[in-house]
């Protein structure tokens, strides 16, 4: 028996290497409507069919599959989609890709909110979005109790991205930190990014805080930033002003595997500049 | 920068004021115009819209730098949706281009009714809700008009002939809120482009349009009639995936496969997406210049002969098994269990299409003919063995 089970799981180990293993996902009840689950599972090859362009951004970031369910009483309906994501951060980044800091938030998951018949919510690897172009109060609460259902059975995280703690709270402005996967500022070489906006009086800037694997790879970012500026890196400094063709004035700052990047200030703003960047990588 | 400390911000770039970097190409300010760039336009359809050959596909691109940058090299039509980025890309459009002569650039977005699964309305189709998601774009464009609407996704003619939906639309038309209405089609392109043709509502098509795609005659020939009809022609997911395999090893050549997609005069423009400067950089040639070389032919010519994984579903090999197998599902499951990384989901598929064993032990030789070079046998004999696997070990 036991040979067997070696031999099953040596052919497993072929078949079916890096696999992870996942949530069945089982879509509760909801008391006086009925539940429809005739979609497909959703996987990259063909979110396309069910959302079309916006795929592209669900993609980018490391979407895995999507589970969809109906409900449905009378002429009201109710549509659940829950699209599973690589991590954590990644399902944090497509979440923040579709809020607005005009929501009203809730303490769903991770952090969710609610607008015209809409509730959206992340927890864990999860991004769940619920939907009724109902406008009845009754079918809005059961939306509501629906959301809540569905956080009990998803299993994952109730907290925000550990790294959006470091960014200082004196001027940002709230819920409009988002991840960046790729091309941060547009640039290819630069990814993996949180991005937070700030006030500071009439000026409005972004800062942007990467972490790497390593220290050494977060020097080899910085200096391949820094060519972009034609700037010659000093062995002694770890803080830069350079223009960026494409993007204007940056401060560029990092200490071991950590990186900011400022963008939106003027050069006679470096101080700003530096206060934010000492505070997050202190 | 006197309120520096050593340990602040010191160094600047080796000019001092900051020297600007990669592509000197990207700097120009000023708006660029066709004489000067020698920049190509076809007309799009009736709307007489001049249209660069190369527009942007804004989907994924949450930086206005970009789309500003692109603006400056010519690119002038810029592609967006109600739903991209939950609204978040129409707000960075409408922040970028406020302050913009509203005549210097065309923008589109999209709409999408509710359907139901085979893109037909129904009872949930509310043409009053599509109208308040296009004035809910309106706002976050800031804009009074924008020159295309398309209705997005359409995959049935019964939506094309909505009634309802089509006079919500023309009653936008006739206040100016739109200057032109199209519709997207990424599934049963041909039958509606076709169908489309034969009415006069329909200005402009946003169609997927690839050389990898297996239907390709009937989508020609539909393209071609809707185009001699009037119709605009823009194409979409022209670069075909970029990639030809999941583990991105082997890149489609996107510069190739664009001027592939240009070699047809009856599309008008396209709009590729850009999320990158360098990503723009390399479209920028095209907008002047689409010598489609032997070269290029032929490198997209070798990689249609790279099967990938991906099934195209042409559906050519359900007449040639004897068998009568489902061969593009099971091609499916292939591709979940080694595309995906999901072999319980492979499963759920064979047992689903009732696969108890290798279905292909009868056959020494198989006379399924596939358009991919799949070797259909192998992969059969391959993924059936997980039918006899328990879920318990399955992810």
């Amino acid at each position: 028996m036991l040979m067997k089970k070696r031999l099953l799981t040596g052919l497993l180990l072929v078949i079916i290497s890096g696999f992870t293993f996942s949530q069945e996902i089982v879509f509760p009840e909801l008391e006086g409507f009925k539940k429809i689950t005739k979609y497909p599972v959703f996987v990259p090859d063909n979110l396309w069919d069910f959302i079309n362009g916006a795929a592209d951004t669900y993609l980018s970031l490391g979407f895995v599959d999507l589970h969809v369910a109906e409900y449905k009483k009378g002429k009201d309906v109710i549509k659940l989609e829950i699209y599973k994501h690589r991590d954590h951060t990644l399902a944090f980044g497509i979440y923040a890709s579709e809020r607005s800091p005009s929501y009203r938030f809730l303490k769903l998951g991770s952090q969710g909110y609610i607008v015209d018949g809409t509730i959206n919510f992340f927890k864990g690897n999860y991004y769940v979005k619920i939907r009724t172009f109902s406008t009845k109060p009754k079918t809005l609460q059961a939306e509501e109790s629906l959301a809540r259902r569905v956080e009990g059975i998803l299993a994952g995280e109730t907290e925000m991205p550990i790294l959006l703690s470091r960014f200082p709270e004196d001027g940002k402005m709230p819920n409009e930190e988002t991840f960046v996967n790729e091309s941060v500022l547009g640039h290819q070489f630069l990814n993996n990014a949180f991005k937070a906006t700030y006030k500071s009086g009439n000026d409005s800037f972004s800062i942007y805080l990467m972490q790497s694997a390593t220290s050494d790879e977060t020097l080899k970012t910085a200096k391949t930033y820094l060519a972009v500026g034609r700037t010659e890196p000093d062995p002694m400094e770890n803080r830069y002003i350079f223009t960026d063709g494409y993007n204007g004035t940056i401060f560029l700052a990092w200490k071991e595997n950590l990186m900011v990047i400022i963008s939106g200030l003027a050069k006679d703003q470096a101080g700003i500049a530096e206060k934010y960047s000492s505070e997050i990588l202190k | 920068m006197k309120e520096l400390s050593r340990r602040g911000f010191l160094k600047k770039g080796i000019a001092g004021a900051g020297i600007v970097a990669i592509s000197p190409s990207l700097l120009a300010t000023s708006a660029a115009t066709g004489e000067e760039n020698n920049i190509i336009y076809r007309t799009l359809g009736r709307t007489g819209l001049k249209v660069p050959l190369i527009s942007f596909g804004v989907m994924r691109s949450d930086n206005s730098s970009l789309c500003k940058a692109a603006f400056d090299k010519g690119i002038t039509f810029f592609d967006t949706a109600h739903g991209y980025q939950g609204g978040n890309n129409e707000t960075m459009l409408g922040n970028l281009f406020k302050d913009f002569k509203r005549d210097s650039f065309l923008l589109a977005t999209k709409v999408k009714p509710v359907t139901d699964k085979e893109g037909k309305p129904n009872d949930q189709t509310s043409p009053e809700k599509f109208l308040e998601m296009f004035n809910l774009s309106l706002s976050r464009l800031q804009m009074d008009y924008v020159d295309i609407l398309y209705v997005h996704d359409v995959r049935s003619p019964e939506l094309l002939e909505y009634k309802p939906l089509l006079k919500v639309v023309t009653n936008l038309k006739k206040q100016g809120k739109i200057r032109f209405l199209g519709f997207s089609t990424h599934a049963n392109e041909a039958t509606v482009i076709d169908a489309a043709a034969d009415m006069k509502d329909w200005d402009v098509i946003l169609t997927q349009y690839n050389y990898r795609l297996a239907y390709l005659n009937d989508l020609n020939a539909a393209i071609k009639k809707a185009a001699a009809a009037g119709i605009g022609i823009v194409a979409m997911k022209t670069m075909a995936g970029g990639w030809l395999d999941r583990e991105r090893t082997k890149p489609v050549n996107t510069t190739a496969a664009l001027k592939w997609v240009l070699s047809n005069p009856d599309v008008h423009t396209t709009i590729p997406g850009m999320t990158s400067f360098d990503q723009l950089e390399k479209n920028l040639p095209l907008l002047s210049d689409i010598t489609f070389s032997d070269t290029e032919k032929n490198e997209l010519i070798a990689s249609l002969s790279d099967p990938g994984l991906i099934c195209s579903g042409c559906r050519q090999c359900l007449d040639s098994c004897p068998h009568s197998l489902p061969v593009p599902d099971l091609m499916r499951a292939y591709m979940y269990a080694y595309g995906y990384a999901s072999p319980s989901m492979a499963k759920d598929l064979l047992v689903d299409l009732g696969i108890s064993n290798n279905p292909c032990t009868e056959c020494d030789l198989c006379s399924v003919n596939c358009s991919r070079n799949f070797n259909v046998k192998d992969k059969i004999a391959d993924i059936s063995r997980l039918v006899n696997v328990s879920s318990d070990f399955l992810a």
